[in-house]
This record gives C-alpha cells, sequence and structure tokens, in this order.
C-alpha cells in the first residue's frame, strides 16, 4: 500500500481497515488520521468518566496506542465496530485501574507517540465578555438553574431539591436558559 | 455515521455529562459518541459553554441570586467570600477586597406563603433594576443575592437599596427593603 495522505472522507472504518492491511508497514496518514478524529472522543469520554482533564488526557493516549497496536496485530476483526473496540479498551482502563504510571511509561516506550494529538491548551471558546452580558440578561431562575447545574456539573435531582423544585421544572428550565443563551451568544457571534 | 449531523437532543446529552440518564441509555450513548463526530461535538460545546459559565461566576462577571446551599458549597471549594446578614429593614456598611472572590448578602424575610418574589434595586449608580422570579426555597425565609463582584470593583461610595416584592398575579407587596452603603476598599 503506497503511503498516501488519508482521504479528509475516509470514515473511521476505513481508516482502520488501511492500517491492517498495511501491517506490518505502518500507513502513519491513517494513523495520525484516525488518532485525530478519535482523540477528542476518547478524551470526551475519559473526562465524562474520571472528571479530571490530565487523567481523560492520558485515558486518551492509552487508548489510541492499544488502538493502533491491536490494528496493526490484526486483532480488530471488525474494524466497522471500531467504536465497540475502543469503548471496551477505554471502559477497562477506567474501571481496572491499570494505568499506573509504570505501565504508561512501558507503552510509551514501546509504540511511537507521534500520532497522538498533542495536549495543547484549548482557546477560550466563547466570547467571553458577551457570555457574561448574556448570561446578565437571562431571567433570573434560568440563570440560577445554568450556575447552579455548570458550577460543579450538578443533577436536575440535586439542583431542584436545593431550590424546593421538582426534577422535571428543573430540566425545563435549563433546557430553557440553555437554548435563550445559546441564541444570545449566536445573535451577537459570541462563539468563535 | 461520522458526517451524518448529530441526531441526539442535547438533553440528553447534558443528562448524559450530568450522570442522569439509566445504566443502559448512558452505556448507548458511551458507545455513539465514540462513533460519531458530530454528536461528539455537539457535547463538547454543551461542556465548554458549562466551564464558561463557570469561569465567568468565578470572575464575578454577573450577580444571581441563589439558595444559601449553594454559597456554601462555594466555600468549601476554598473561595473567599465576603458575607452579609440582613434582617428587614436592615442596612450595613459593605465593602469588596482584592482578596474577595465572591460578596454575599443574606436577605432575610418571611418567605412562606410566597409563591413568586421579585428583587427590585436601586442603585445610585446604576439607576432601578427588577430582577423578576428569583429562585428561593420559601422554608429558607432568606434570599441570597450574590452581586457581580466586577461591577462592585468599579465602584466608589455608593448607596443601594433592595426590596424583596412578593408577587401574587397583578398584586405586589414590598416584604422587606434593606439598604448597602458601599464603599471602596
Amino acid at each position: 500500500m503506497s503511503l498516501s495522505v488519508a482521504d479528509a472522507d475516509d470514515d473511521d472504518a476505513a481508516l482502520a481497515r488501511r492500517i491492517i492491511d498495511c501491517a506490518p508497514e505502518r500507513d502513519r496518514y491513517a494513523e495520525a488520521e484516525i488518532c485525530r478524529r478519535l482523540g477528542p472522543r476518547i478524551r470526551l469520554y475519559g473526562l465524562r468518566h474520571l472528571r479530571n482533564e490530565a487523567a481523560a488526557a492520558d485515558l486518551m493516549q492509552d487508548v489510541l496506542v492499544m488502538m493502533l497496536q491491536k490494528l496493526r496485530d490484526g486483532a480488530v476483526r471488525e474494524p466497522e465496530r471500531l467504536a465497540s473496540f475502543v469503548l471496551g479498551t477505554a471502559r477497562q482502563m477506567v474501571i481496572d485501574g491499570r494505568r499506573s504510571g509504570k505501565r504508561r511509561v512501558r507503552i510509551l516506550e514501546a509504540f511511537p507517540v507521534d500520532l497522538i494529538p498533542p495536549d495543547e491548551e484549548a482557546p477560550e471558546p466563547f466570547d467571553t465578555a458577551r457570555l457574561g452580558s448574556c448570561l446578565g440578561a437571562l431571567p433570573e431562575r434560568e440563570r440560577a438553574v445554568l450556575v447552579m447545574t455548570f458550577y460543579d456539573d450538578r443533577t436536575a435531582d440535586a439542583v431542584a431539591a436545593e431550590l424546593g423544585l421538582s426534577a422535571g421544572n428543573v430540566r425545563v428550565i435549563r433546557h430553557r436558559g440553555l437554548e435563550r443563551l445559546r441564541g444570545c451568544m449566536d445573535a451577537s457571534g459570541g462563539t468563535t | 455515521m461520522t458526517r451524518a449531523s448529530c441526531t441526539t437532543s442535547p438533553q440528553d446529552l447534558l443528562g448524559y455529562w450530568l450522570g442522569e440518564l439509566d445504566a443502559a441509555h448512558e452505556s448507548r450513548l458511551d458507545e455513539h459518541l465514540l462513533a460519531c463526530s458530530a454528536c461528539s461535538e455537539r457535547l463538547r460545546t454543551i461542556v465548554d459553554l458549562g466551564a464558561a459559565i463557570r469561569r465567568e461566576l468565578l470572575r464575578g462577571s454577573f450577580g444571581f441570586v441563589l439558595p444559601a446551599p449553594f454559597v456554601r458549597r462555594i466555600k468549601d471549594a476554598g473561595l473567599s467570600v465576603r458575607e452579609y446578614s440582613l434582617e428587614p429593614g436592615g442596612s450595613v456598611s459593605c465593602t469588596v477586597t482584592p482578596e474577595d472572590d465572591l460578596v454575599v448578602a443574606y436577605l432575610h424575610a418571611p418567605l412562606r406563603d410566597v409563591r413568586r418574589l421579585d428583587l427590585v434595586i436601586h442603585d445610585a449608580t446604576a439607576g432601578t433594576i427588577r430582577v423578576s422570579d428569583v429562585a428561593f426555597d420559601p422554608e429558607a425565609d432568606s434570599v441570597t443575592m450574590v452581586p457581580s463582584v466586577a461591577y462592585l470593583r468599579t465602584l466608589g461610595h455608593n448607596q443601594q437599596r433592595a426590596q424583596l416584592v412578593a408577587v401574587e398575579g397583578v398584586n405586589e407587596r414590598v416584604i422587606a427593603d434593606y439598604t448597602f452603603n458601599h464603599s471602596p476598599s
């Protein structure tokens, strides 16, 4: 297989097949592309389940390295079900806590990490001045529910208990507030 | 799948993020989000917006009214909170220092029979502001006002009167009023 630049329209399964077919050689472009696509999704999974940016970044690296290893070894039998494989790997790594320091060093020494998306500080995705203004313009109850929700990621049940409302009512207020906030931000070009 | 538009509702995505879904639904979304870049990006936007709200809150960019337990959580997290407690008709000399992250005023008032509550602020500098339908716990008999610290830092000497107003249909009555005499630190 020639080492051409991965087609931007390739989907995850097609990229996975390219890596499998190229083994034992490396299709560096397919590997880079699949890492670029899946890395942020794995990091988000990690953030959801670990609630820690650094731990989520570590998980992303470990899962990507494991995925590339299994693809090169031909151990992923159904590339079209790559997400299932990635989920199983990520879930196991979270559950059994095998991402100890020593193990991470061993993995990262054994496999090149030039393909892993860099752990960069993301730019501010919103115009903060505009966001403050849009928050200030929200109806008070919506502002309160959004603040109580996002300050420490509280469920509707928990917010409802503090406000003396039903959880269903909090969900309605929360949804309405988010829509109004996004509308305000979009109207003013406040998203970057 | 990866190039389709996201078919998962924002409510489900936020519910997933906050851990509100049952285990089976959460597991399905776990897998879908790893397969679908559109839904993953939509969730990322929600998560980023939540983080931005948190940052703006901690910058004191806007004021709000919340139940007292929320302020306790902020204090427990190690933030410096300057607190004032006022009975109906009370007044207080107040300020904000560079060390303060937030300034909080507990406005005590009988609220058990109140269904809707508005907060009216007469500010000598900014004019009159009416905050409609504030969040409060009727059993708590107090409202927790958190003014914008960013605004307070711009003030010289300033007086602010706050009124709690119970609203019943077209009728309303002032339950209590409070006076804040602000001076710069």
